[in-house]
């Protein structure tokens, strides 16, 4: 995620939480955060709480997000020169994380921060977010014009979710996975996200629209869904974790070959003991850092109404 | 979760991943999500991997279709694939920490070590750079990548005391990850803790820690774990870690059994049974055999960079001796307490540890009136009150009232009036550095201490006021250890330690990875004195100044094989006649040091 990238996201967020933005550059954005934002982001539960016991109006906190790579002063953002490629990977070490800014001319106190791909403020957007954008029912609006205005379309129920499968061992590789399966027929779209992305989508039921039946229960799709992934992991190369099994193998006869003669060297039955204990904690450790795993879960997921009968 | 939780920013309960094994879903409305299950397997994918699945989202679908919402929203939704797809580590072996720190720009080396532990060492390493190459970048490096991976989400840095803030600051603001310093109890939860091993492996802080299990643990200046008998060597075995860095500058291939300990905390078995050890890889304590098998076995578990090496740049260093007379009272001081040794080497005939401190007073008069003084004092208690040492004893410091001022602060005044710029200072003795700070004081120069006794705290805030107020820092040995002062390239030696590494670490803390002026070293070199040798021996003989530190502590180390430095170079001061008797022995001590260095260029050469 390059720093344009970044920048859009957060506004893109900024403007799903419905925040107030009272200025905006081509580097930064002064913003009077959302309730929603402000509960997601500030980190003030009490404060929260004391608005939820009391009814009273909230106070939202301000921020200004400078979206250049850390370091990038005012001044060369008002003077309006576009940061060069050296100077977005000039060593800042010392950057401080967040600062207050000098007020607001009504007074507020403004919370600055560094808004770039690695930066906290973002990766805590990333974080709230996989909050915020858990569960959906939309519905696809019907293409203007199409059919009879009289006449009902057909809608098709899809649950739609997205994966995460990591491969780990004492290293880890990820793949992601945006797939659907149709609740009147149980055909998988394994391009579902991209299909999704085409459609033009609103979480209210269209007029003229009727929705099929569903043939398959919820919990029957997501599990079909959830076989079919690993179906495909199935089939998938299983040389990493051949190698991972290689090195766990070596590591663990390293112990072993090292251990063992003690054990059977030693003294007392109280020394056999600790250094047995010594030996299983490291061959537990070399099992936790090697062994193969896969681990699937859904990143989000929801059910979504698309015309059609499939 | 790819990134170090943002605790101090956020709080997000549900966030905390739960893995579910059970077949089918949980009931609808139900709460038992809420609370961590152990992760089971669910299937097996293949004979040697299981898979492991989490359903709570579709968990927490069945349910909002149960309450009817509420729903989130369609942006949202797209963004948060968005953001798991910015955050997807997409290879198993390219480095994916530089892409979320765009503010660092790690030297080449630094890179390739992070490369070699993550992929050929499988996070167990050795990291033993020589001083000032940045160990710490490598190793916050290396931390980073497994926790963007999602493969450390805790992490144990043990340290020295005085470097705990250093570590907390370089980790928050290079890397980005939320160390905290331990403090108080609770602190063990936070998921990255750097804390000192003398508190660590204390009651009730050793429970807690054992207690855990960490995912990475870091410790630094790890050749003090080198003998296994000690309790910090079994605290940091009884550890459960699953990868694990020791950094060490000192090279620690030269005592095998030390260097076997280490290995074994990190790679039990690495250079096979303590028996196998003895018999393949030792010839004795300090020589090995089979080197080449020994340095394979080795070159698996420990990474040693050298400035040697020639990829790196260092700005150049300028010696100056400074030669100074001693005014005639402090002469005749220092002449009283040569006698004084003289007589008393006779009579202590063989005590090696007296005869070593009666070479110090001789050292301290070099350095201040002050430093001499003290320990003449405490001389004196020793000794009972009518003898007639306690005469002689009174009788010097007879002739220190008489001396009334320090020819050597006054030539440091006249070098820092000189350099008008950032000085530090340093100083072998205590008391000469409060003489210093008063006489500077008194001549309307701000200067500040730092030594090895102050808090945590207390040095941080003195290096911050040199850096922001101060034009003087005078620092004692211990001051040594981990500071960085790039921000200042000039040095003042006011007196020499003996030991050259010594000498070297002081040089260190300015002339490193960083600094982008030359940097300027005056030594302060009384005639007629012990010192005029020692400067002579480290500086004209050896030109220790000017070596590549590599090298040096490496021939130090076989140097010192039977006996210190310090100690050979005492007893020289000790045994010889006179001043011409005493140049010759320091001159057969430097051809020494010469052949070690030329016999070590040699063996480098493949």
């Amino acid at each position: 995620m390059n720093a344009k990238q970044a920048q859009k996201f957060a506004l893109a967020y900024l403007q799903a939480t419905q925040c107030h933005i009272i200025e905006k550059s081509p580097y930064h954005v002064t913003v009077k955060l959302s309730p929603e934002a402000d509960r997601a982001l500030t980190n003030r539960p009490y404060y929260w709480n004391f608005v939820d016991r009391t009814g009273t109006e909230p106070e939202t906190m301000t921020f200004r997000w400078n979206f250049a790579a850390p370091g990038e002063t005012d001044n060369e953002a008002a003077s309006g020169s576009a940061p060069t490629h050296a100077s977005l990977f000039d060593p800042h070490p010392a950057a401080p994380a967040s600062q207050t800014a000098p007020l607001l001319p009504n007074g507020v106190r403004v919370i600055q921060d560094d808004v770039y791909f690695g930066s906290r403020r973002l990766t805590q957007l990333f974080e709230t977010i996989k909050q915020a954008g858990r569960c959906v029912t939309l519905f696809a609006e019907p293409s203007r014009g199409s059919g009879n205005p009289l006449g009902s379309q057909p809608y098709t129920a899809w649950l739609g979710a997205n994966f995460k499968v990591s491969y780990e061992c004492d290293m880890r590789r990820e793949e992601l996975y945006g797939i659907g399966i149709s609740l009147a027929t149980g055909v998988i779209d394994e391009r579902f996200l991209a299909r999704l992305r085409e459609t033009k989508l609103t979480p209210r039921l269209p007029s003229n629209v009727h929705l099929l039946r569903n043939g398959l229960s919820l919990r029957k799709a997501m599990n079909q869904l959830e076989s079919s992934l690993e179906r495909r992991i199935k089939q998938s190369d299983f040389r990493w974790a051949e190698e991972a099994e290689e090195r766990r193998l070596d590591e663990l006869e390293r112990v072993d070959q090292y251990y063992k003669p003690m054990i059977e060297r030693s003294a007392t039955q109280e020394q056999k003991d600790a250094i047995s204990a010594r030996y299983r904690q490291r061959a537990s450790e070399i099992d936790w850092q090697y062994r193969p795993r896969v681990s699937l879960s859904v990143i989000n997921c929801g059910i979504f109404h698309l015309p059609g009968i499939e | 979760m790819s990134y170090d939780p943002l605790q101090n920013l956020t709080v997000t309960p549900a966030a905390e991943e739960v893995k579910t094994s059970i077949d089918g879903l949980a009931a609808p409305g139900s709460d038992t999500d809420n609370q961590p299950k152990p992760a089971q397997p669910a299937r097996k994918l293949h004979p040697l991997v299981d898979l492991y699945v989490d359903r709570s989202s579709f968990e927490e679908l069945e349910r909002r279709i149960e309450r009817n919402g509420p729903w989130d929203d369609w942006g949202l939704y797209q963004m948060a694939w968005e953001a798991e797809e910015a955050c997807r580590i997409d290879d198993f072996h390219e480095l994916q920490s530089l892409r979320v720190l765009p503010q660092l720009t790690p030297l080449p080396h630094q890179l390739d070590t992070a490369r070699r532990v993550l992929h050929e060492m499988r996070g167990r390493a050795i990291l033993a750079d020589e001083v000032g190459l940045g160990k710490t970048i490598e190793a916050g490096l290396i931390l980073k990548e497994y926790m963007v991976r999602g493969l450390v989400k805790r992490a144990l840095i043990l340290v020295p005391a005085s470097l705990v803030l250093q570590w907390v600051r370089e980790l928050n603001a290079k890397f980005g990850i939320s160390a905290i310093a331990q403090k108080k109890g609770y602190h063990w939860a936070n998921d990255i803790v750097v804390a000192s091993m003398d508190t660590a492996k204390r009651d009730p802080h050793r429970a807690v820690i054992l207690d855990s299990e960490y995912d990475m643990l870091i410790i630094d200046e790890a050749h003090k774990l080198k003998n296994k008998r000690t309790g910090n060597y079994q605290f940091a075995g009884d550890l459960r870690k699953k990868y694990c860095l020791l950094l060490t500058a000192t090279p620690v291939q030269n005592d095998l059994n030390e260097l076997y300990n280490l290995i074994t905390l990190l790679k039990p078995g690495q250079l096979g049974g303590e028996g196998e050890f003895a018999s393949n890889f030792v010839a004795d304590r300090r020589t090995a055999k089979n080197e080449d098998r020994l340095h394979a076995a080795l070159g698996q578990v420990m990474i040693r960079n050298r400035r040697s090496d020639g990829s790196l740049e260092f700005t150049k260093r300028s010696v100056t001796n400074v030669p100074l007379h001693l005014s005639d009272d402090e002469q005749a001081l220092y002449d009283g307490v040569t006698q004084y040794v003289r007589q008393h080497t006779r009579s202590e005939k063989g005590d090696m540890a007296s005869m070593l401190s009666l070479v110090t007073l001789q050292r301290e008069v070099c350095s201040s009136r002050d430093a001499v003084f003290l320990t003449l004092i405490n001389l004196s208690k020793k000794v009972t009150p009518d003898s007639p040492l306690q005469h002689r004893i009174w009788e010097l410091v007879d002739l220190i009232r008489n001396i009334k001022s320090n020819t050597k602060a006054e030539k440091t005044m006249e070098i820092i009036r000189n350099i008008d710029d950032k000085v530090i200072v340093f100083t072998e003795y205590r008391a000469t550095q409060d003489y210093l700070i008063r006489y500077f004081k008194e001549h309307d120069l701000t200067a500040v201490p730092y030594r090895g006794g102050m808090n945590r705290g207390k040095k941080d805030w003195m290096m911050d006021l040199f850096r922001r107020r101060a034009q003087v820092m005078v620092a004692t040995e211990a001051g040594g250890e981990g500071i960085n002062l790039q921000f200042c390239h000039h040095i003042i030696n006011f007196d020499l330690p003996w030991n050259p590494m010594r000498v070297e670490q002081r040089i260190g803390r300015v002339h490193r990875l960083g600094q982008t002026e030359d940097v300027n070293i005056f030594n302060l070199c009384t005639y007629g004195t012990i010192e005029e040798h020692i400067v002579h021996l480290l500086h004209e003989k050896i030109n220790m100044f000017e070596m590549v530190i590599g090298d040096l502590d490496e021939i130090v180390e076989r140097m010192e094989k039977e006996e210190s430095l310090e100690r050979k170079l005492a007893r020289m001061v000790l045994e010889s006649s006179d001043a011409s008797d005493l140049r010759k022995k320091i001159d057969g001590l430097g051809d020494s040091l010469l052949d070690a260095k030329n016999q070590l260029r040699k063996e480098r050469k493949p």
